[in-house]
């Protein structure tokens, strides 16, 4: 048996790279991956920005580049407009002798609160030199939304994955061999894990890759590999119940879509809904896979936490297999 | 007439097609889930832990001060969990803030680090002036860093008192944001009903070409064009529908529609062309498919800029999804400006054509791949 899901898998691996969507599976989270490196820095450091003008008092420029982000402009015309654009920007304008806060009126008050800050230590001369605050860090070095960014993505492997099985399927469907596979020797199960396994190689190695191009080398690999083998699980059935239902690439197309839906909403619940309403996502092995993946990403998971997350996960696939196995079963006659 | 008999054609295909009822379906549930599910207003509580290193007498003091500063401010006393042991504290609560002041200095590091939350140790030094010892987590930047390092080296009150006496000029009065519920709204519309666009046409296309009707084409007296635009007008039609479930019921009638079908129709036509430009080089969805994908979430970059207005490269205002969004967003806001909506739809207008007439050419020459 398995000799002949090594065939099966073997046979899909070639067709696929015939088509370079292996590669583009595995290449596109690797190229995610490190667009998450490239604009992350960026966010993380988001600030005030403040609008000067230009050679007016570079002093007070230097000063203020310390603890904001400083844009500096020929006149007040220019910096009014800058102000005026679209995103937060706040001015600090000077007028006789001293200097007024010039806002668009639509920024949040924390910034406005922020430059007004700003402008009364500088004009306090409060420098860096006599900070009385001592500041003691905890050494973490990945800030949330990069933590975020990162287990998304390992959640979308899963559901690309889970697509690659899916067109695999739709392949043999429309070439009309999906029937043909009961005159032959192997199993429905040879068939369905061969058919998967395409899928759940390349979930484990554009897994492990984004991890570790985002910078997560010294989480536990092992608890990694535990959550990314259920992960791959889920792939295999989300793959295989897309392939097997529908007729032809739209209606697949339509199915991801819709599959969108439970993996953005568990990913949205574990982050925005309070504490005493999460019991509302527990049906969703997305929501599981975002929470184990959170505390490895974090390193704060313990063995006997992801086991319960991981156990769930396959628990869930499990009994969505049994409940739609005779369907599967007829789908392949 | 021709296109209109196409368009027909077209329309009652989809109307058997099982997309045509996902779209649809799509868009109730999104609507169930922001109606039932997303709060009109997110709750942004900021959390932090102090922990007073001075005399019981000059710590009650302190907080009895601050207490009676603000009317507003409740206080109660309340267990938290920090690895596996519940620690006592008092919980000040804000409007926005929650300041938990614990008792240890143990219990302040347990709890900044596990809750992953700002804390500070106040001290009294030698001069009987408040110090601080502020407990961060590594990550945040080296200018807020900076900002927390100095803000208490004047004294609190004179600090306060300076700050109340900045003057501050608006350039713009009259401002009416809109709340957490609609501002969930310009993205949602975009990627679900703007930008879909893209891939359904794709995957029409590829459909037809699996089963041979673009070759049929060829043979018949309509123009490519005809048959390509009648695609386009199915999805147009779709992205209307589906995106007006979702906007109307949420937002109601307070805003201006024409404008709301304009930015859907231009770049949902935007959207489609590229989808049929794309589907002109590659013979089937397997073969498109790392484009479309990489395309999709390069579209998707822009709604990290749109939660957070101060990150806001200028490169991200370059990808369609930025105008998109913030077209919806003006059309939204109660004093919105209808300009930028106006000039997004143009430019997605313009680029669509330009995109379509692109695609007609391909299409004419190689109406076999």
């Amino acid at each position: 048996m398995l000799k002949r899901i090594l065939n099966i898998f073997a046979r899909d691996l070639k067709v696929n790279s015939r088509e370079f969507i292996t590669l583009y599976i595995i290449i596109i989270p690797v190229v995610m991956a490190v667009g998450i490196n490239f604009i992350s820095p960026g966010i993380n450091d988001t600030t005030v920005n403040l609008a000067l003008i230009k050679d007016e008092n570079p002093g007070q420029a230097d000063y203020f580049g310390d603890f904001a982000h400083v844009g500096l402009f020929n006149d007040r015309k220019e910096a009014e407009d800058r102000i005026m654009a679209r995103d937060d920007v706040v001015g600090v304008l000077p007028e006789g002798g001293g200097y007024y806060i010039l806002a668009q009126g639509n920024e949040p008050e924390s910034i406005v609160e922020y430059a007004k800050l700003l402008n009364v230590l500088y004009e306090s001369d409060v420098q860096l030199e006599d900070a009385r605050s001592e500041i003691i860090e905890f050494g973490r070095n990945v800030p949330p939304l990069k933590k975020r960014l990162v287990n998304m993505l390992l959640l979308l492997i899963s559901m690309l994955a889970g697509m690659l099985i899916a067109m695999n399927i739709l392949e043999e469907k429309m070439d009309k061999t999906v029937a043909a596979i009961n005159v032959t020797p192997t199993s429905r199960s040879a068939f369905i894990l061969g058919k998967g396994f395409t899928g759940m190689f390349i979930a484990v190695v554009s897994s492990f890759a984004c991890i570790l191009i985002t910078g997560f080398y010294d989480v536990n690999m092992w608890q990694a590999a535990l959550v990314i083998f259920s992960t791959t699980i889920l792939s295999l059935i989300i793959g295989f119940l897309q392939g097997l239902n529908s007729n032809d690439v739209m209606e697949a197309a339509g199915s991801v879509k819709l599959l969108f839906l439970p993996l953005g909403g568990s990913i949205a619940g574990y982050e925005f809904v309070a504490e005493k309403w999460q019991a509302f996502f527990w049906w969703s092995p997305f929501y599981w896979a975002y929470r184990a993946n959170e505390n490895i990403l974090s390193k704060s998971g313990t063995w006997s936490q992801l086991l319960l997350y991981t156990g769930i996960i396959l628990a869930i696939c499990g009994m969505v297999y049994a409940l739609l196995a005779p369907r599967i079963a007829r789908k392949l006659q | 007439m021709k296109i209109f008999s196409s368009f027909k054609k077209e329309l009652i295909l989809a109307s058997r097609s099982f997309y045509f009822y996902v779209e649809l379906g799509f868009s109730l549930i999104i609507l169930a889930v922001l109606l039932l599910a997303v709060p009109e207003n997110f709750n942004t509580t900021a959390t932090q832990y102090l922990y007073f290193d001075m005399p019981q007498a000059a710590k009650e003091i302190y907080i009895d001060t601050v207490l009676e500063s603000e009317p507003g401010m409740e206080s109660e006393m309340v267990g938290i969990e920090a690895e596996g042991k519940t620690y006592e504290a008092q919980l000040i609560t804000t409007d926005g803030e929650e300041v938990y002041i614990v008792d240890s200095r143990e219990a302040l590091e347990k709890l900044a680090y596990e809750k992953q939350n700002p804390g500070a140790v106040i001290r009294l030094d030698d001069n009987n002036q408040l110090n601080f010892q502020y407990y961060l987590q590594g990550y945040e930047s080296t200018r807020l860093k900076n900002l927390i390092s100095i803000m208490f080296s004047k004294d609190i009150g004179t600090l306060e008192k300076l700050v109340e006496k900045q003057e501050v000029r608006y350039l713009t009065t009259g401002y009416e944001s809109i709340n957490d519920r609609e501002n969930t709204i310009p993205p949602i519309i975009s990627f679900s009903s703007g930008l879909m666009g893209m891939f359904i046409l794709a995957s029409y296309i590829f459909l037809d070409k699996k089963e041979g009707v673009i070759k049929a084409y060829a043979v018949t007296a309509s123009p490519i064009w005809q048959y390509l635009i009648s695609k386009i007008f199915v999805v147009l039609l779709t992205s209307i529908v589906s995106g007006l479930i979702i906007i109307m019921p949420v937002i109601g009638l307070r805003i201006n529609y024409g404008l709301v079908l304009l930015l859907l129709l231009t770049a949902g036509f935007f959207s489609s062309s590229l989808g049929l430009l794309i589907a002109s080089f590659y013979e089937d969805l397997m073969k498109a498919f790392g484009v479309i994908y990489l395309l999709v979430i390069l579209l998707m970059v822009p709604a990290i800029a749109y939660f957070i207005p101060g990150w806001n490269p200028f490169w991200i205002k370059l990808i369609p999804t930025y105008p998109l969004m913030q077209g919806f967003k003006e059309i939204i806001l109660p004093e919105g400006d209808i300009t930028y909506p106006l000039l997004a739809s143009a430019g997605f207008l313009a680029a669509g054509l330009v995109l379509f007439a692109f695609t007609n050419i391909r299409f004419k020459k190689t109406l076999s791949i």
